[in-house]
């Protein structure tokens, strides 16, 4: 993939290279007079960080300057609307959405002659202020990055990067001063909780792993990650793929296992890039493989592909699928931690929950324990998407109120348009009005409202959206998305969607919305994994909270946000109509009658809107 | 000779070879839990969800099929409590409005006491139980059957719809098929569940919770109609 850009050191053979590593590492990157970084994840590359890198590289030949300034290419760093951002260093200024045409200018003005390119720099919507340094960025101001902070100083296809940022030091540690029992120890004292959405404690489960019996036991890193919207865990495999196979280890160490897998969607093929990269690195240097360090613990780690179905990202249904079997859920009776993959215990962990495992060995459980809330410890990553000023994705302390995601770092609503709701925890969660905002982040107070914290996606919707809609099509998803194995999960998702598509389409009745009720219970209460047991959420959160707009669409046979097209009816008022005869053209469905005045016929009508998006005075309006 | 565990049913106590499923125990003990896709001699699925119990541990009430739960020592269950079978008819109730004209399926609904279906019937001729797979691959070891799909595409299939050499025409696969017990006339001109057939217990108003030998064990196998050696001739 020519993706290597990491020149080979000498192979560790005992714990104390490590450190002498790391020191010949940080002095070759500090020699460096300018540097300069460049994000390239995915968002990054989709909005045109190659040709950025292209350019640059040109640009710095030609001026005679690639022996002084050095580029790094890193993962994303959060701020995925203004890719590609370029930070330069030691003048510490941020420049959003650099584009190949702005590269001479760049290297012209602030790494020849060291003066900021204002016009590149981000500008504050809310106050108009222009941002310089990357650190007064009032998107990251408000957050706090201890896992995805580090995406912006890592190469992830450079090891040195991460050596050199203090990387692998925890698993030295480990190895050389700390049992099993006290590494799971320490992540008890953390209070770490699974970051995958279901909160189990880490601690727990990697007991109960370390306890079951079986000679084989295997660690997994849950990277299928398929929720609409949601990002975190591609962008920390993407950005710092070492962090999690270091955690992997350290996991690994306490349980008592010497084979880990990374299963990974084939449809992030950077992050498998990167991943697999880093495992070769890692290899190189002796990180993985047989006594590692030194030490009398061995290591592997593999990358499995997942084929894209959303299903895979469940425990069960993932080792299945890992194992080579159709990639089907099971009944969970019998724990994975004691019969997994190849039926021998298997600890399965997010990628952020072993991202964690470094930093809270290095820092302390304190530490770590410190931030959050009485039973959600940490930060936590969220993929902030929607109807908001800025997304991308945001790292905040465990306890931060929904409000202050939103408004203080999201930037609040679009065009001045009212926020209504926000989707939490992907396509199984729920949607919490802006009554709710004021609800922390937290495990239990999330389950409370009726939504969960799942994996992190977070979709802000303002007025402009039908509650009735939202839930229908996270429901499709999630339809469309089961296995088919059990029939509360098959069959139950399916009818749901029809009597929400009857109540989008004008067809409901009250009586179908008890029906809808009842089902919805069922589903939760009857499904055989997880999939199935949270498919209910978005109606039942909607039905919740908007039961209003359920309301009005079955008994007014309206739609409040006027998305149901259905239900919209389009008029032209006469007073307005300047008699020009264009919305005639523009009808494909020939609805639009000449008389008197201009009419719609409403049985031809179809509500497609071209009508009124053709009118040049705004006669037609949809009521 | 395997362990002896003891577990609790609907608050009888029940001795069971530990390993064997709270399903098999409970049938073996009298307890009616009622069931589509389980089936003695192939492996549990828990796919149809009909058989779904409660297991109250500590207070805490966990929803789970009784097919796919091992029976281990101390295990209290309820069968009959009145969430499980709220779901389980709801569950019932989605069954038969996808394949109506079943007999199996009827019995089924009557055993649980659905009369009528909320949902526009669909006349889909296979609920993807999965016995005909299972029977296929785990007694006859012969995989000529698969399921194919995800979601609602499911179905079963054979390998590139082509009959397999593996194939031994066994009729197994028709054997144990809900869909093919004395099909019926068919509900699906009359709305609602008619309610006519053979089982008993649709002429009673309170369903009994243990075993009645029903009609719907006879015609599907039940078992319990297996274990007493009274499985009614193919």
């Amino acid at each position: 993939m020519g993706i290597r850009r990491w020149s080979r050191v000498s192979r560790l053979v005992e714990v104390s290279d490590l450190a002498s590593c790391r020191e010949g590492l940080t002095r070759e990157r500090s020699a460096w007079p300018i540097r300069v970084t460049l994000s390239g994840g995915t968002c990054g590359e989709a909005s045109g960080s190659t040709g950025v890198l292209k350019a640059l590289t040109t640009q710095l030949h030609k001026d005679g300057l690639a022996e002084k300034v050095h580029v790094r290419v890193t993962g994303c760093q959060g701020f995925c609307q203004e890719e590609p951002l370029l930070i330069v260093e030691p003048l510490d200024v941020l420049y959003c959405n650099v584009k190949s045409e702005d590269v001479s200018e760049i290297v012209r003005e602030s790494l020849v002659n060291g003066r900021v390119v204002e016009r590149l720099c981000f500008v504050d919507g809310a106050s108009g202020r222009t941002v310089q340094r990357p650190a007064d960025l009032p998107f990251f101001a408000k957050q706090d990055r201890e896992l995805i902070g580090h995406n912006q100083s890592i190469d992830p296809c450079d090891i040195g990067d991460y050596i050199a940022n203090g990387g692998y030091s925890a698993l030295a540690h480990v190895l050389t001063s700390m049992s099993p029992e006290a590494v799971i120890e320490e992540i008890r004292a953390s209070g770490l909780r699974g970051r995958g959405g279901g909160g189990y404690p880490t601690a727990r489960k990697w007991e109960q792993c370390r306890e079951a019996s079986g000679q084989e036991r295997y660690v997994i890193c849950n990277a299928d990650e398929g929720d609409p919207g949601a990002y975190m865990d591609r962008g920390l495999l993407e950005g710092n793929p070492h962090s999690i196979l270091e955690g992997m280890m350290i996991g690994a160490y306490a349980i008592g296992s010497n084979q880990g897998y990374v299963y990974v969607r084939n449809e992030y093929p950077l992050a498998v890039a990167h991943t697999r990269e880093a495992i070769e690195q890692a290899w190189d240097l002796g990180l993985l493989g047989e006594r590692i360090l030194g030490t009398d613990f061995s290591f592997d780690v593999k990358v499995a592909r997942g084929a894209g179905a959303f299903v895979c990202g469940e425990s069960t249904a993932l080792m299945a699928s890992l194992e080579g079997q159709v990639g089907e859920p099971r009944s969970k009776d019998i724990h994975t931690v004691e019969r997994g993959y190849l039926d021998r215990p298997t600890a399965l962990n997010n990628v952020e929950t072993w991202a964690n495992v470094p930093r809270i060995i290095s820092n302390g459980s304190a530490w770590f324990a410190g931030k959050g809330t009485d039973q959600s410890k940490g930060t936590k990553i969220f993929a902030l998407t929607g109807h908001v000023k800025n997304t991308g994705l945001v790292e905040v302390e465990m306890g931060t109120t929904l409000r202050e995601i939103i408004f203080d770092i999201g930037g609040g609503p679009q065009n001045g348009k009212q926020i209504k709701a926000v989707q939490t925890g992907g396509p199984s969660g729920g949607c919490l009005p802006a009554a709710l905002f004021a609800l922390p982040v937290d495990y239990e107070a999330l389950s409370a409202a009726g939504s969960m914290m799942g994996s992190g996606g977070m979709v802000v919707m303002d007025d402009s959206a039908c509650m009735v809609d939202v839930a229908r099509y996270f429901l499709k998803f999630l339809k469309d998305e089961s296995c088919g194995k059990c029939v509360p999960c098959r069959v139950g998702t399916d009818r749901m969607l029809e009597i929400l598509a009857d109540f989008a389409e004008g067809r409901g009745t009250m009586e179908q919305l008890d029906t809808l009720k009842d089902l919805a219970w069922a589903v939760g209460a009857g499904s055989l994994c997880a999939l199935g047991k949270t498919a209910p959420n978005p109606v039942l959160s909607t039905l919740r909270y908007f039961h209003d707009e359920y309301e009005a669409h079955i008994r007014d046979r309206r739609c409040p946000a006027g998305v149901c097209r259905a239900l919209a009816r389009y008029v032209i008022d006469p007073d307005l109509c300047a008699d020009c005869g264009q919305c005639v053209e523009a009808c494909p469905h020939g609805a639009i009658l000449e008389a008197d005045v201009y009419q719609i016929d409403q049985t031809l009508c179809e509500q497609c809107g071209l009508c009124a998006e053709t009118c040049v005075v705004g006669a037609i309006s949809r009521v | 000779m395997a362990r002896t565990v003891t577990i609790t049913v609907d608050g009888a106590t029940i001795q069971t070879a530990e390993g064997s499923s709270v399903l098999d125990a409970a049938l073996e003990a009298g307890i009616c839990i009622p069931n589509l896709c389980h089936m003695p001699s192939v492996s549990p699925i828990g796919a149809c969800r009909v058989c779904i119990v409660e297991v109250v541990d500590d207070g805490r009430r966990k929803m789970t099929a009784s097919c796919t739960l091992g029976a281990r020592d101390g295990m209290v269950v309820e069968a009959h409590s009145e969430t499980v079978l709220r779901a389980r008819r709801h569950i019932v109730e989605l069954i038969v409005a996808e394949a109506p004209n079943s007999r199996a399926v009827q019995d089924l609904a009557a055993r649980v006491g659905v009369t009528r279906s909320r949902y526009p019937m669909r006349d889909k001729h296979c609920v993807l139980c999965g016995r005909c797979v299972r029977v296929c691959d785990e007694v006859w070891q012969s995989k000529s059957l698969g399921f194919v799909g995800r979601g609602g595409d499911r179905h079963v299939a054979l390998p590139f719809d082509k009959r397999p050499d593996l194939c031994k025409r066994c009729n197994s696969c028709v054997e144990v098929c809900p869909m093919t017990i004395t099909p019926c006339p068919g509900p699906m001109a009359v709305p609602g569940i008619c309610g006519l057939c053979e089982s008993q217990t649709s002429m009673v108003e309170n369903i009994p919770d243990t075993c009645v030998m029903c009609e719907l064990g006879r015609g599907f196998q039940c078992a319990r109609w297996q274990l007493r050696g009274l499985l009614a001739p193919a």
